[in-house]
């Protein structure tokens, strides 16, 4: 029996679905897509020695936002995971960086609102690549000290991570968004490790 | 339309041969014997009970797990809060500078859990294969911002099976990987509020 071109134009067609359709299933096992929400900021044990470890003073928090000429969704959204995203908690990654700030001066009893000082942040750069065999992070903002206005620290703070990542998204994706999180206590760290930010917490 | 069947089965074939490997066959999740739950009961109960603030933080592999901690840090809290061995506990500085920080760093005892999993998933279970995830629990209490730091160490395991493997011995199966971290958080902070208690420095 001769076949017709439309039943061979049709079984290629359904050949071809099904194929896609099947690639589509083995990528989506193979990658695992995820939609994670970041937890609330919250303070870490490492974080809140360094602020023991130094007599500071209170502060208060002001205004954190994307820095000027920085990508708008470079705020909200995070590429680089393979289809997968993370959110902020509050919607945008300089609030959840001044979060975990706050989180960490609260815990140590140094946020007051009425404080003089005044801390502020823009943040430069938020990006994660979950790599088929290297994975990289990097975490960035100017972080600004004021005392009745008057500047007292002005300095870009830069966290950044690498580590061994792997063509299985299931393993891959969740190591990049743990390290993504991670990123954030680090930057905050390194913030309270930085000499001059303690000069300007104990100038009086 | 044979030829789309056929090409059917096979795309079909191909889907459960992945999903299957990836899947690794049923994991099992067991908690290891060698870490036992110590009750509060047991623990020596200072006099004069203090207010403390506790820090938790899970790891893995060194780095902070937010997610990980923030599925435990209420459990922790509430752990030592029934301690006895602090007037009150609460994640806000208290007024003595009283401080608990407690850390758990996953550490995995095999890093090819995928490699043995996909074997597993491969043979269909028939190659059973087993992992084991350490926890190393941390604790550093200062009863005051002075004073010198009591250090106690505590560490678990879990074990998770996959396919025909033998069971782990020495372990209690779990309902699922989540009760399994319950547990194994529990007993290790129970062991590191017995040890603190115990410390004759502990006051």
């Amino acid at each position: 029996m001769n076949k017709s071109p439309a039943m061979i134009s049709n079984r290629v067609s359904a050949r071809a679905v099904v194929q896609r359709l099947t690639l589509a299933a083995v990528l989506a096992v193979l990658t695992g897509c995820a939609s994670v929400k970041m937890p609330a900021a919250a303070p870490s044990a490492a974080n809140a020695e360094k602020l023991r470890a130094t007599k500071l003073l209170p502060a208060q928090l002001g205004t954190f936002k994307l820095a000027a000429g920085k990508p708008a969704d470079m705020d909200t959204t995070l590429g680089g995971l393979r289809g997968s995203s993370v959110s902020p908690a509050n919607g945008s990654f300089a609030v959840q960086l001044r979060d975990e700030i706050a989180a960490e001066l609260t815990a140590a009893g140094l946020l007051d609102a009425k404080s003089r000082i005044v801390i502020e942040g823009q943040l430069t750069d938020s990006m994660v690549d979950a790599g088929m065999s290297t994975g990289k992070g990097r975490l960035a903002a100017k972080i600004q000290i004021k005392r009745d206005g008057q500047a007292l620290f002005d300095k870009e703070v830069v966290a950044e991570a690498t580590w061994e990542s792997s063509f299985v998204g299931a393993i891959a994706l969740p190591a990049a968004i743990n390290q993504y999180g991670a990123l954030y206590k680090t930057l905050v760290g390194k913030l309270f490790d930085d000499a001059d930010f303690k000069r300007a917490l104990t100038a009086q | 339309m044979f030829a789309l069947k056929h090409w059917a089965r096979r795309a079909a074939l191909g889907l459960f041969l992945t999903a299957t490997a990836m899947l690794g066959g049923c994991a099992s999740a067991y908690l290891d014997g060698a870490t036992k739950e110590i009750p509060a009961a047991q623990y020596k109960k200072p006099a004069s009970p203090a207010p403390v603030q506790v820090l938790f933080d899970f790891q893995t592999k060194g780095v902070a797990n937010a997610q990980a901690t923030a599925l435990l840090r209420d459990r922790v809290l509430a752990q030592v809060k029934a301690s006895g061995l602090f007037s009150d506990a609460g994640t806000s500085a208290v007024p003595n500078g009283a401080v608990l920080s407690i850390t758990i760093n996953n550490v995995p005892m095999s890093d090819d859990a995928f490699s043995k999993g996909f074997v597993t998933g491969l043979t269909f279970g028939l190659a059973g294969s087993q992992v084991s995830d350490g926890y190393i629990c941390s604790a550093t209490y200062r009863s005051s911002n002075d004073a010198a730091p009591l250090t106690k160490q505590a560490r678990h395991a879990i074990h998770t099976t996959m396919g025909a493997a033998a069971t782990p011995g020495n372990a209690i199966k779990m309902q699922d990987h989540k009760e399994a971290a319950f547990q194994m958080t529990s007993a290790v902070v129970s062991n590191l509020l017995n040890d603190l208690s115990q410390d004759a420095n502990f006051k």
